[in-house]
């Protein structure tokens, strides 16, 4: 996709350039800072696979990726010293970390849930008896009663 | 008959075999009026006189009386006789539409019958005898009537508008009835077919099955469809082609599906490969249907159910046709008899298309008119 993009904008190609040159340099620098931070790089060729060559979606994109990074920032670190010898106490650092992180996670996916996903799934748990008696009732009323639409009325009675 | 029930009393043209057929077995009499009564052709058609010919034939002692116009008929029935009959069918309607009445009373008669049908064996309308013969006997069998003289036999195949066919049916007599529990359709097993052709190119058949495989080979590999070119004197009047279908199941069930050519000179000429794929469409329609009987013997089988010991029979039909409908209303008016009716829905197996589960006890109907030997 890198390569197809400036063939398709060719007028916008030298902010595209500039754009790739960032961005490589970007997922350089992610690269050599933590071995896995793929999300990053994916984030980056997607900006730049949309084609978006204005200096707001790259601000954006450095944005993220610095707030993302901010997470992050320790476990480098901690890599450079050698491992073995701290391994139980990088442990530890790193459980608490991933607890604190796990902590911002939540509050943040709390707030999140609150607007859409919590409220939806409180409102499916509620009233499930009812909502089934409702769902009988309707699937009752929904099947015609054969007999009575072939014998009349009279059938009705018959059955009863 | 000795009881004189009094005559039940019908409007309109509607149904009319069904009226006679069940008049026929109850021994009821029958009035039908207002038959066509403000069409610009008032009265009977050929092909209705033609059946009630048929009825004073295999009866004996029947009283029928048609009015001046032919609007109003009044019907009391006699016995059923049977024996060897020969009939020269109408060829406004096929021979089909006089053999469904046909198996209806046949197995009530004194004598078994024997009859020779004259006119059309395949047409759009009708049941073709195809269809019947590969339907209609194995449904009849499992009522316990069987034997070597139970056969259906096409001599010679008549299309519209001409006819000139000639098929042979002869049935044997059963003082009673088994009762039916046919509630497990089965899973199709294999799909067996005819295409015919008549006073037209033989490669027309080919050209039929060809493209009917291509459809239905997709599904089950047991698949044969023969080809039927019949010649001279035993290819009728008039030239058309045609195909039915049948698929069989693993636990005897028999739907079948059917189409033939537009009748000489009407309508447009219908390509072999349309008609093929389209009979193929049919097929699987027929199949998403369902139920242990086809859409064409729903009457057939509720009607032996009805006729059965007093005992209960229980079958599964796919959704019931219109004729079917009209046929359950004047089962109650003439035997009493009401269907417990029971919609099966397909559920998660998706066995096609909803199901109705029919459960009546027999009334006991057993056949006077045979002797005792």
């Amino acid at each position: 996709l890198r390569e197809a993009t400036p063939k398709v904008n060719p007028g916008k190609s030298r902010s595209n350039l500039n754009l790739e040159k960032t961005l490589v340099m970007k997922a350089a620098l992610t690269t050599t800072d933590s071995g896995h931070c793929t999300a990053e790089e994916a984030f980056g060729s997607d900006a730049e696979s949309e084609g978006e060559t204005s200096l707001d979606s790259l601000e954006e994109s450095s944005e993220t990726e610095q707030g993302s990074k901010k997470r992050l920032r320790k476990r480098p670190q901690l890599k450079e010293e050698d491992a073995h010898q701290f391994e139980s106490k990088e442990i530890k650092d790193e459980s608490l970390e991933v607890e604190d992180l796990l902590k911002e996670e939540e509050e943040y996916n709390e707030e999140v849930d609150f607007s859409t996903e919590t409220v939806g799934a409180l409102k499916w748990k509620e009233d499930l008896s009812r909502k089934a008696a409702e769902a009988f009732l309707r699937q009752k009323q929904a099947t015609p009663n054969l007999r009575k639409l072939v014998y009349g009325t009279v059938a009705e009675d018959d059955d009863d | 008959m000795a009881t004189q029930a009094h005559s039940l009393s019908y409007g309109g043209c509607n149904f009319f075999r069904q009226r006679l057929v069940l008049s026929t077995l109850s021994g009821r009499p029958v009035k039908i009026r207002k038959i066509r009564a403000k069409d610009e052709n008032p009265g009977l058609r050929d092909f209705e006189a033609s059946f009630v010919r048929l009825l004073d034939k295999i009866t004996n002692g029947s009283r029928i009386e048609i009015n001046q116009t032919g609007t109003t008929l009044y019907y009391q029935p006699g016995l059923l006789y049977g024996g060897s009959v020969e009939h020269d069918c109408s060829t406004h309607r096929s021979i089909g539409y006089y053999l469904e009445s046909l198996l209806c009373l046949a197995p009530f008669m004194k004598h078994p019958l024997r009859v020779v049908l004259r006119g059309i064996t395949n047409d759009q309308i009708d049941p073709s005898v195809d269809v019947l013969k590969a339907t209609a006997l194995p449904l009849l069998k499992q009522f316990g009537i069987d034997g070597e003289s139970f056969e259906l036999k096409i001599v010679r195949r008549g299309m519209p508008p001409g006819g000139g066919g000639e098929v042979f049916f002869s049935c044997p007599v059963r003082k009673l009835l088994k009762p039916i529990q046919l509630t497990d359709p089965g899973k199709i097993k294999r799909i067996r077919g005819m295409a015919y052709s008549v006073r037209v190119s033989p490669q027309i058949a080919n050209r039929i099955v060809e493209s009917c495989r291509n459809i239905l080979n997709k599904f089950i590999p047991d698949i044969y469809i023969y080809t039927d070119h019949m010649k001279g004197v035993n290819s009728g009047k008039s030239p058309g082609f045609g195909l039915s279908l049948v698929a069989e199941t693993t636990n005897g069930t028999f739907l079948s599906a059917e189409l033939a050519s537009n009748p000489q000179g009407q309508g447009a000429a219908v390509l072999p490969e349309d008609l093929g794929r389209n009979c193929a469409k049919l097929l699987l329609e027929e199949i998403y249907r369902g139920g242990c009987v086809d859409s064409t013997n729903q009457s057939l089988v509720l009607l032996l159910m009805t006729l059965g010991q007093q005992d209960v029979s229980k079958v599964l039909l796919g959704p019931l046709s219109p004729y079917t409908i009209e046929f359950l209303r004047h089962l109650k008016s003439f035997f009493q008899i009401m269907f417990k009716i029971e919609t099966k829905p397909c559920g998660e197996e998706l066995k096609g298309g909803e199901k109705v589960l029919m459960t009546c006890v027999g009334v006991g109907f057993s056949n006077l008119s045979k002797t005792i030997k």
